[in-house]
């Protein structure tokens, strides 16, 4: 492969953004106007946090399917508090502890057990998914008000969840462009057994990962309560799908030990949401958008096995 | 690597853990499951529920059984219930209606249609080079979204009664499942075909050396899995006399841990058809059992994910201790 083709490859997510906007722009003019462009940032923050996690865990070789079923049960246990009378400062906190709790769960299994990541987190998520069935008793749960006044809030005239997105991005690229903890992380992607010889306690990486991811996990259901001001029994339904992704389409491998958050993740939830805004704006069929999204999935995937060819 | 590659032969069994790394695991624990439950559970050993087992376990017999051939190359199928749930309704659209296809070519199209989405799955898995969870996870989305699209999630009802005897009449289900399985049996004992589906599972780079046609065979075992799960939908859709496009959403997790509980590993090179059979069998029970104590789905479903990640922990603790054995 030559090098104008793997140029190419290296700017595939730009280019299908841009290619994207392109589209839907021509489609429908009203796509392209500041108000939806900001609201396309806003309705990926949830999205774009776990697939910040998600990249980290990426980047190690594994992967966390459980992020959907944690969200849905930190956003449970929100709702029977907040619906219970508890304040916000307490309800934020617990929603962090119950996920930190799962995934303690999977860091557990994977590193200590070694059961490969995939399969326990299958796990976890059927789990999960169960546990918030039960805790809501299969009903949607309509949250006081509080809630959506902490989605539609804003701060210096930038709206909360993009502001969250904005400080869990700019803190995990720092972490793993600026730490040794984030050079430990690569190196355990790249090869473990070289990591391990080299010194780095890779266990010790390897659950902090899937703590990061969960604690994602737990902000991205932050957002999205705030957003739709209810517990439904699909919260938080395919959104490890969405994760994985816009990780791998911002460029990070499956295969782990290359990729960022910034821009690449960034760049990739961004493109995941104006697709599906696009596709409201041009009054798609809704029961196009699950088929869209696992082609625009697989395509980058491919891509992201093309880059990886080429080096 | 090395794990998959020593666990070929017979576990061991004079290690006190040897029981419970033997490769009749499934079964004991089937027999210890129902014997522990039957005196509190109402109605488990009664013949009626027993038939009841049997017509839930087949199907999931027949779907873990293409399961575990694409296992035991290495890789795993995440697409088999969306193939449930598609050829569900295309079958399902061309025998009903005034323009309805005989039943011969409904089931036909149906089995050719799985088998043909297996294959696909393969070849992108193979030629394109990668990861099989991911590549099946997305089909599972896309051929799930497609089939839902297909019918305006509608269920499709007013199927042929000669297609409905296919999975109401208890001793043609269990011809079919009975002959499928000795077939894949003996195809994995007897056949080269079965022998280097073990290779590639344990080393397909030492396969592929050793002139295996690595991407052909490893594509014939999903193009497989995807035809069992064709015929498992035959079964379930005459069963519930509806082509749904949701039908079979919910068993997936009962496929892998099945196929996972009998010992079959995730890492590939090992597993067998008598296995599955155990892992099935005692999945089923358990679910039964579960249910006749009236637990409500939640419960069910958090069991199962703990059943499954009992699994895999076995899978894992199975393979590092033969290997320190060996």
């Amino acid at each position: 492969m030559n090098r104008t083709s793997r140029r190419l490859l290296d700017l595939a997510p730009f280019l299908l953004f841009v290619t994207v906007l392109a589209i839907f722009g021509v489609q429908s003019p009203k796509f392209l106007e500041s108000g939806n462009l900001v609201n396309i940032v806003v309705q990926a923050s949830s999205t774009g946090i776990v697939a910040v996690g998600m990249t980290f865990v990426l980047l190690t070789a594994g992967v966390d399917l459980s992020v959907g079923a944690i969200m849905f049960v930190a956003a449970a246990v929100a709702g029977k508090m907040a619906l219970a009378g508890w304040p916000l400062p307490i309800i934020l906190p617990v929603m962090v502890a119950v996920a930190l709790m799962f995934s303690a769960c999977n860091a557990f299994f994977v590193t200590k057990v070694r059961v490969a990541a995939f399969i326990v987190t299958l796990a976890t998520l059927f789990i999960g998914r169960g546990l918030g069935l039960r805790i809501t008793e299969t009903r949607a749960m309509n949250l006081p008000d509080s809630f959506l006044e902490l989605g539609s809030a804003r701060w210096l005239g930038v709206p909360l969840p993009a502001l969250l997105f904005g400080g869990v991005l700019l803190v995990a690229h720092l972490v793993l462009t600026r730490t040794p903890f984030g050079r430990q992380v690569f190196a355990i992607g790249h090869d473990v057994e070289m990591a391990k010889k080299a010194g780095i306690r890779t266990g010790r990486v390897l659950a902090a990962v899937y703590l990061i991811s969960g604690l994602c996990a737990a902000f991205a259901a932050m957002v999205s309560l705030g957003q739709l001001g209810a517990v439904s029994p699909k919260f938080g339904e395919q959104k490890e799908f969405a994760a994985i992704a816009a990780a791998v389409l911002g460029g990070t491998s499956l295969f782990g030990g290359r990729g960022n958050v910034f821009p690449g993740t960034l760049l990739g939830a961004l493109l995941i949401q104006a697709i599906e805004n696009g596709l409201v704006v041009v009054n798609a069929d809704p029961y196009l958008y699950p088929m869209i999204t696992s082609v625009v999935i697989f395509i980058s995937v491919w891509l992201e096995s093309l880059r990886n060819r080429t080096r | 690597m090395t794990a998959a590659a020593t666990t070929n032969h017979k576990p061991q069994t004079k290690n006190p853990l040897g029981w419970f790394l033997s490769e009749y695991l499934g079964l004991g624990l089937t027999v210890l499951l129902f014997l522990a439950l039957a005196p509190f559970t109402p109605g488990l050993a009664t013949s009626n529920n027993l038939l009841n087992i049997l017509g839930y376990l087949l199907p999931l017999l027949i779907v873990a059984i293409g399961m575990t051939l694409v296992m035991i190359s290495g890789g795993i199928d995440l697409s088999v219930t969306s193939i449930i749930a598609l050829t569900s309704v295309v079958g399902a659209k061309l025998m009903t209606g005034d323009a309805g296809v005989p039943t011969i070519v409904g089931v036909l199209t149906m089995l050719a249609l799985g088998a043909g989405l297996g294959a696909l799955n393969g070849a992108v898995i193979t030629l394109l080079r990668l990861p099989a969870f991911i590549v099946t996870l997305a089909s599972m989305m896309f051929l799930s979204g497609f089939a839902i699209w297909l019918t305006q999630s509608k269920s499709i009802y007013g199927l042929p009664g000669s297609f409905l005897a296919l999975g109401q009449r208890l001793p043609i289900s269990l011809a079919l499942t009975v002959v499928l399985a000795l077939a894949a049996h003996l195809m994995l004992r007897r056949t080269v075909f079965g022998r280097w589906l073990y290779a590639i599972g344990q080393n397909a780079t030492a396969a592929h050396i050793s002139g295996v046609p690595v991407r052909a065979i490893s594509t014939a075992a999903y193009a497989a899995s995807g035809f069992c799960a064709a015929l498992a939908s035959v079964l379930l859709t005459a069963r519930l006399e509806t082509g749904s496009p949701v039908l079979g959403r919910e068993i997936l997790l009962d496929i892998i841990g099945a196929t996972v509980v009998g010992g079959t590993s995730l890492f590939g090179g090992k597993g067998k058809i008598a296995w599955t059979f155990f892992g099935v069998l005692f999945l089923t029970v358990l679910d039964n059992a579960l249910n006749l104590l009236s637990l409500s789905q939640f419960s069910i479903t958090i069991t199962k994910g703990a059943v499954i990640l009992f699994a895999a922990v076995l899978d894992a603790v199975r393979s590092r201790f033969v290997v320190r054995s060996s």
